[in-house]
């Protein structure tokens, strides 16, 4: 049983798992890169260690220094939160070859989720629906990549069998389009996974990505959380999720359905800890199995929000031996939770990475908000890492609580510095079809133009910038009126008095 | 202090008349302004309705944003308005184009070689920063002047990639 635990992560899932071990009693043990000493991670944590430059692959993907990092603080398991290793077999077998804890699940789980082909053939085999696709033929070349394609059918998505967060995958329309998609999303994977072996799947139109929560602990329990409606993506990164699912809403037998299933998935692997099954659903509410995530999500906090369940501390408890906290039929779900991931990236302008110093940071408080981050007033965004600095999520009884809720968080959120995809989150919610649940997977890439629409108030833009300019102006006036007065402030009044008399 | 401030295709005549007043396009109204926390936030009260607004110059333009709305401000005073109109003759647009780095990052690749002609969207450089490919494409149709990098350059923020002419 350990009582320490070492942090191989860093940004707010850092944050957030600090917070679930303090909450435990556990010591904590932080781990950081060159470029994050200031980082809100380091400071939170009882004790941390610098383990490289900035740059991930010498620090924060350091197998070996992280564990050496744990012995030497006696640490004695690891939480690797989402990216960098946690998705690694080889880290979790390093842990366990150590004789440290992993908190996660087996590292033969890992490897059988973590190659697509293998993970979509494990569904199969379990009576799980998948989309067609080539996955069965092992890793391919392009030649015969493009001569399977047309079996596959049109239009289908080229991604990396080790692939993950929307990175190297290409939606592709026409044999055309094939061959520059396959270089692509090859140069794209070789960058992100270190492995360029990519396989062809028909894209499913008009579908939603919906995925439901497992845990799973060692005595063989398997319960699920439901589901999360994570189909607001642009080109397939998740920017909003939202739990329950509007589409899946009161059908409870579809609920019911597709978590028996993703627990199904799990048992067909032996899996333990804390996973997502990710599900593709039709508008017939037919699902097909995606992929599975075998770690902690960045979404996680809204199915906290509506199961009152820690997944973190769950994942803990689960690590250390013990009996989930709660059977199925005690997981109940309570009103409706909604998050919005701010990423410092300018909405404006493409979505360009915007890297800079915060110099203000008010984080919206209130009832029934969240706020996941880890950056604060002052801090520099490195440029190594991924550019999500902060998740808002709002809980309400009901989802128009829920998203009345967020526009009043968005609008209390002031971050000065960087650009950042709150703007974009601002009008999302003030979209009737978004507010209406109407929408899929294409909504924001296809259908979602906010640039187009007429800005409400030009007036007082105007007003405010000419304000501002004044205001600046007359002080820098200001400044070089008192050098040109060479007389002193006293000498100034005796004269003033003089002349009075 | 007058102003001509545009935003768009519109053009406001604004004046500032004192602490507590400003006349927009001939109507005046009265106001209390101040900056919160010392910061670029700016906090507007119009005859009892409150606005705040961040509000920012960037390359001679300001950045008003307001309520998840981006406003691009141009705002000249008397003064400016003058000299921009009668200077206007000697502003000629340059044919030359320095693309910059908007972020720092990692020079993954180049597709394009000096001399070449490039069309408006070709990708000039493809920059690698925060985990994500970012592809930074011509702005209009030109020719590669210079190439001031090379694959696996590290790159610092407003480094000038390369050059049409």
């Amino acid at each position: 049983m350990f009582n320490k635990v070492l942090v191989a992560n860093r940004g707010e899932i850092a944050v957030r798992i600090l917070r679930a071990c303090h909450e435990l009693g556990l010591s904590t043990v932080a781990v950081f890169s060159e470029a994050d000493r200031s980082a809100l991670h380091v400071r939170f944590a009882g004790e941390a260690y610098p383990i490289g430059p900035g740059p991930a692959r010498d620090s924060y993907l350091r197998i070996d220094k992280i564990l050496d990092v744990a012995q030497r603080a006696g640490a004695g398991a690891i939480h690797p939160g989402y990216g960098f290793l946690a998705e690694s077999p080889e880290f979790a077998q390093a842990c366990e070859d150590a004789g440290i804890t992993f908190v996660g699940p087996q590292p033969s789980s890992i490897a059988s989720m973590g190659d697509k082909a293998v993970a979509r053939a494990t569904a199969t085999r379990a009576g799980v629906p998948v989309v067609s696709g080539t996955e069965s033929e092992g890793a391919l070349r392009d030649e015969d990549l493009l001569a399977l394609a047309p079996e596959v059918g049109f239009p289908l998505l080229a991604k990396a069998r080790s692939g993950g967060g929307g990175k190297g995958m290409r939606e592709v329309h026409t044999l055309d389009e094939l061959p520059a998609a396959l270089t692509a999303a090859r140069r794209e994977a070789e960058a992100a996974f270190g492995d360029g072996s990519l396989y062809l799947e028909r894209l499913i139109s008009g579908a939603r990505h919906i995925e439901i929560q497992i845990l799973a602990d060692a005595h063989g329990n398997v319960v699920h959380l439901g589901e999360r409606e994570c189909s607001i993506q642009r080109r397939h990164q998740k920017l909003l999720e939202e739990a329950p699912s509007v589409f899946v809403a009161d059908d409870m037998a579809l609920r019911q359905a597709m978590g028996e299933v993703a627990c199904k998935v799990a048992g067909a692997v032996g899996y333990i800890n804390a996973g997502t099954i990710e599900f593709l659903v039709d508008e017939d509410k037919s699902f097909y199995f995606l992929e599975m995530n075998t770690r902690l999500q960045v979404e996680h906090p809204v199915t906290e929000l509506v199961t009152g369940i820690d997944i973190v501390k769950e994942q803990i408890r689960i690590a250390r031996g013990r009996k989930l906290s709660r059977e199925q039929h005690e997981v109940e779900l309570n009103g409706w939770a909604v998050e919005c991931r701010i990423n410092a990236e300018d909405p404006h302008k493409n979505f360009m990475p915007s890297i800079g110093t915060i110099t203000t940071s008010i984080v919206p408080t209130g009832p029934g908000v969240r706020v996941d981050t880890g950056v604060y007033s002052g801090y520099t965004i490195p440029p190594f890492y991924d550019s999500m600095i902060s998740k808002v999520i709002c809980w309400g009884e009901t989802r128009g609580e829920a998203l009345l809720r967020m526009r009043r968080a968005l609008d209390e959120y002031r971050i000065v510095g960087v650009k950042t995809t709150i703007p974009f989150h601002q009008n999302l919610l003030y979209s009737t079809r978004f507010m209406a649940g109407r929408f899929n997977t294409r909504f924001v890439d296809e259908d979602f133009h906010p640039e187009q629409k007429e800005l409400p108030n030009p007036q007082l833009a105007a007003a405010l910038a000419t304000l501002v300019a004044h205001r600046q102006g007359r002080e820098a006036a200001q400044i070089v009126q008192r050098g040109e007065r060479d007389t002193s402030n006293w000498k100034w009044v005796g004269r003033w008095e003089r002349m009075r008399r | 202090m007058k102003y001509i401030t545009t935003v768009g295709e519109k053009t406001y005549a604004i004046e500032v008349n004192d602490d507590q007043h400003v006349t927009v396009d001939g109507k005046t109204y009265e106001i209390d302004f101040l900056s919160v926390g010392d910061q670029s936030i700016y906090s507007l009260l119009i005859a009892g309705r409150s606005y705040e607004a961040h509000v920012e110059l960037t390359n001679e333009a300001w950045q008003v944003l307001h309520a998840g709305n981006l406003y691009e401000v141009i705002v000249m005073d008397d003064r400016a308005q003058r000299l921009a109109q009668a200077g206007g003759g000697t502003l000629a647009l340059s044919d030359e184009f320095s693309l910059k780095a908007p972020m720092p990052g990692l020079v993954v690749s180049s597709p394009v070689d000096i001399g070449q002609e490039v069309e408006k969207g070709d990708i000039l450089v493809i920059l690698e920063s925060m985990k994500m490919q970012n592809e930074l494409k011509a702005p209009r149709t030109n020719t590669v002047a210079s190439m001031r990098i090379k694959d696996d350059d590290s790159m610092e923020q407003n480094q000038i990639l390369v050059v049409l002419n």
